[in-house]
């Protein structure tokens, strides 16, 4: 265990409590017996309002490696995410979760949330992750959006 | 070639100011469209008042909001040593609905 990546996520968790973005909650996972696992966090992400996605409260599972913040969470969305940049899997494929290409270990979870709930709006055509997404979005614009309402639907918040 | 990617080094945190009583908590209200507003509880308060509290001071009814942290709707009964809230905490405050079809 590093102890660097205990303490800077510690140091997060403390910034997140006094202040965060509208609708969003991000907190490290308790276990039954009540510890918590500093190093697996549950976020809820909202979809923006006046977008396909409002409405929906997506739940992301971010697991924080050993070596960070030299390297980045990996991010994955639960349940997964009918979406052209989410893998089957529900890990997300966002450049600055990439350690190869835009992370940087200065990124906070905020910039982490803010960035993934901008992807679901904004989503790289170029670089898709899943096939069923990525086809109805090229080909039926319609019936995508109609498919990503009615997940908000399913997703929305209790 | 120097890369100081890192953006203005974090303000050191705010000393916390010295506080007269462990049981009492600063908490800040967040509404939805960013307004905030602080309140001074007890760790053993039912946070129902804290509700009414916020209602009465934004002019509206108790019925119609509702609180929420870390994502969790607040019950009416529960307290901030029930929510391990600290100091400096921030709640949010939605407006309360109810799903239709």
């Amino acid at each position: 265990m590093s102890n660097l990546a205990q303490a800077r996520l510690h140091e997060e968790r403390k910034n997140w409590r006094k202040d965060h973005p509208f609708g969003f909650y991000a907190k490290p996972v308790k276990a039954a017996d009540g510890t918590m696992n500093i190093m697996l966090w549950e976020v809820g992400i909202p979809g923006k309002t006046g977008t396909i996605w409002e409405g929906g409260l997506y739940k992301v599972m971010m697991t924080f490696p050993d070596e960070f913040p030299t390297k980045p969470p990996k991010c994955k969305f639960d349940p997964p995410l009918f979406h052209p940049n989410v893998y089957p899997s529900g890990t997300i494929c966002l450049s600055i979760l990439d350690e190869e290409k835009n992370w940087k270990p200065s990124i906070t979870i905020k910039q982490i949330v803010l960035g993934v709930q901008d992807l679901l709006d904004n989503p790289n055509i170029g670089d898709p992750a899943q096939i069923d997404a990525y086809q109805m979005y090229k080909n039926d614009k319609n019936a995508y959006e109609k498919r990503v309402k009615q997940q908000a639907v399913e997703r929305r918040q209790k | 070639m120097s890369d100081n990617g890192s953006p203005a080094a974090p303000p050191a945190e705010a000393k916390p100011k010295p506080e007269a009583d462990p049981n009492t908590l600063n908490i800040k209200i967040v509404s939805t469209n960013g307004d905030e507003v602080f309140f001074k509880i007890k760790k053993t308060t039912k946070l129902n008042k804290l509700k009414s509290a916020y209602a009465d001071r934004v002019g509206t009814d108790v019925a119609a909001i509702r609180l929420l942290f870390d994502g969790q709707r607040i019950l009416d009964d529960q307290t901030a040593n029930d929510l391990d809230l600290e100091d400096g905490d921030s709640i949010e405050v939605l407006l309360e609905q109810v799903g239709g079809q």
